[in-house]
């Protein structure tokens, strides 16, 4: 059903090639910066956290982070990009595929660039900083970054097809992907929250995506509470990005 | 292009299985399109014969390029049907951008792809194998003169040597009917021929519905022309036929030694001018009948006039006679 997203989906991936090795400088330098500044910066004030080193307690959130913004960014501009500058949607449009094949091919391609730029900020953490994880919690941290990504890409692909002005995302980004970010406990433990508030924020998707990825990568399993919320966030946002692609197109 | 010049053996996919039921390529039924309280495209109908190339004349906002998208698939029209080799551009989207190859007006080549790779994924997204599609692009690249840049990407292209991506694009896939909006606005008059010669070759395999604010080039390739302006038909027949239609269009040519502004204002007012258009020292004026030359030339009277001339109906006196207006670019 969805044979026409494999060359779009491979269109993006060959450009993507191209482009990652100049680009990934300045994809690990934003985690990097900040795992310096905050793990190191504030370890002799903060010192542990929940019972690991602060640089490990912030270093998984780090790289959840450059996968679920590397996806979205990805999807956002390029829908806009392809739609608005280029037009190459149109061009895809009368080629005898569906614009479900287009939006999957595109969801599919952000998706992949969040978890390929998210492992690279995970093999310079490893590699140049002190950072270790057991080998056999990767695979349930892998499943929380491929949601993350997953959910992201959709949102991108979301904003990038009803948005008509390019300003208008990095507005999007600024109010809500950067606080959903921040506020979902990379830098701090959500047990800082009121407890009132608690069950809200472990509500939250984002938190779901960076205390869930915690979790697995320091402790090992998976949380089935977290889990749950992702995969359920996952297929809405899907839904959602795909019927919002359909409609716009129908206009 | 020769049919033998390009490997043949790709039949484009949903091509109907034996004789179709008509042998119109293209069947527009009463098709309208609305913008709000504007008519777009207002109650048009149209058969176009297969292998024929159809010439839709307008001038700007005329409803050409609206009825072309509907014609695509790209969007609905308000009331009305299409079909494309039979199949209804509603009902059979898919099945009709099978058939259909399409030069949109604004070129939209991706410019993160070489030219090759252009053309390559427009292949794979009709569903054909490297093996099947390679010799096409070679030859398609051959011909359009961009076989040697064909690593380059379309960035570092020409404004004509973009338009010639976009056309071969749109035949990688050997369509049956190839949509051109305005193919050759912005190109010199050599690359224009170009694209003519193409075109022309191209006839003997699909049907070419095309869009134009040249006459000349109207004149030059279609067997058939439609003028419209507002969404709406205003006239249709071979360049010939609209010619002849017209030769009652009583153009004449007149000369001024001065006070070119003042007769055009002043042959603006006569009532029996339908009219008037500015061509160098010259006004060409457009009568509603042989009668009133005499109450013409009483008008402007004697004293700066230099010459009077008849003038054969060209398809550009039909096109202002019938749109009041000149082709406005
Ligand atoms: N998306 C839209 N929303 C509102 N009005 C539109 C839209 N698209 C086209 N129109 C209007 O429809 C009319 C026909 O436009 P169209 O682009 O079909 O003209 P055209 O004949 O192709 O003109 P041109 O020669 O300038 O390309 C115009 O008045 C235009 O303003
Ligand atoms: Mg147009």
């Amino acid at each position: 059903m969805v044979k026409g997203a494999f060359p779009i989906f491979r269109r993006d991936m060959r450009v993507m090639r191209r482009s990652i090795f100049s680009e990934l400088l300045a994809v690990v330098a934003y985690p990097l910066t900040l795992y310096f500044a905050f793990g190191i910066g504030m370890k002799g004030y903060i010192g542990t956290v929940e019972g690991v080193p602060y640089p490990v307690f912030i270093a998984p959130g780090l790289i959840s982070m450059t996968a679920i913004n590397a996806a979205f960014d990805e999807s956002a501009w390029s829908m806009w990009f392809h739609r608005r500058v280029q037009r190459t949607i149109e061009e895809y449009r009368t080629a005898p595929i569906t614009v479900y094949d287009i939006v999957i091919g595109k969801i599919f391609s952000g998706f992949m660039q969040g978890a390929i730029k998210g492992l690279a900020v995970a093999a310079v953490i490893l590699l140049i900083t002190s950072f270790r994880v057991e080998a056999a919690n990767l695979a349930s941290y892998l499943f929380f970054i491929v949601l993350g990504s997953m959910i992201f890409s959709c949102i991108g692909t979301i904003c990038g097809t009803m948005v008509d002005k390019p300003e208008n995302i990095g507005r999007i980004q600024a109010v809500v992907i950067v606080p959903l970010v921040f506020m979902s406990g990379i830098f701090f433990p959500l047990s800082s929250y009121p407890p009132a508030l608690l069950p809200f924020i472990k509500l939250v998707p984002t938190t779901a995506i960076f205390a869930g990825a915690r979790q697995s990568l320091l402790q090992g399993g998976v949380d089935g509470g977290y889990a749950a919320n992702l995969l359920v966030t996952a297929l809405v946002a899907f839904v959602a990005a795909v019927q919002t692609f359909n409609r716009k197109m129908a206009e | 292009m020769r049919r033998d010049s390009l490997p043949g053996t790709v039949l484009p996919p949903g091509s109907t299985d034996g004789g179709s039921m008509t042998d119109m390529s293209v069947d527009i039924r009463s098709v309208s399109k609305w913008y709000g309280s504007l008519a777009a495209v207002d109650r048009f109908s149209l058969e176009a014969r297969q292998g024929s190339i159809f010439g839709l004349l307008g001038p700007n906002g005329a409803g050409k390029t609206t009825l072309i998208r509907i014609l695509t698939t790209l969007i609905r029209p308000t009331t009305g049907e299409a079909f494309i080799e039979g199949c209804s551009v509603l009902s059979e989207a898919k099945k009709v951008r099978a058939l259909i190859g399409v030069v949109p007006q604004e070129n939209n080549l991706d410019r993160y792809l070489t030219a090759r790779e252009n053309l390559e994924l427009h292949a794979r997204m009709h569903g054909m194998r490297s093996a099947d599609y390679r010799r096409q692009v070679d030859a398609l690249l051959e011909l359009t003169g961009l076989a040697n840049r064909q690593h380059e990407f379309p960035d570092t292209f020409s404004g004509g040597m973009q338009r010639r991506l976009v056309v071969a694009r749109a035949l990688v896939h050997r369509p049956r009917v190839l949509f051109l909006d305005e193919p050759t606005t912005g190109l010199d008059p050599q690359s224009r021929r170009a694209v003519w010669d193409y075109v022309r070759d191209l006839q003997r395999e699909m049907t070419i519905f095309l869009t134009t604010h040249y006459m000349d080039e109207a004149d030059a390739l279609c067997d058939r022309i439609v003028i419209m302006d507002k969404g709406r038909i205003l006239e249709d027949g071979s360049a010939g036929e609209l010619k002849e239609r017209f030769a009652h269009a009583h153009g004449y040519e007149l000369q001024f030694r001065t006070g070119l502004d003042r007769y055009a204002e002043l042959l603006g007012r006569l009532p029996f001018v339908t009219s008037l258009v500015r061509n160098g020292e010259a006004l060409r004026v457009t009568l509603r009948g042989e009668e009133f030359l005499k109450p013409l030339l009483d008008a402007v009277g004697t004293d700066d006039l230099k010459g009077v001339c008849l003038r054969e109906p060209s398809l550009e006196d039909v096109f202002i006679e019938l749109t009041g207006r000149e082709v406005r670019e």
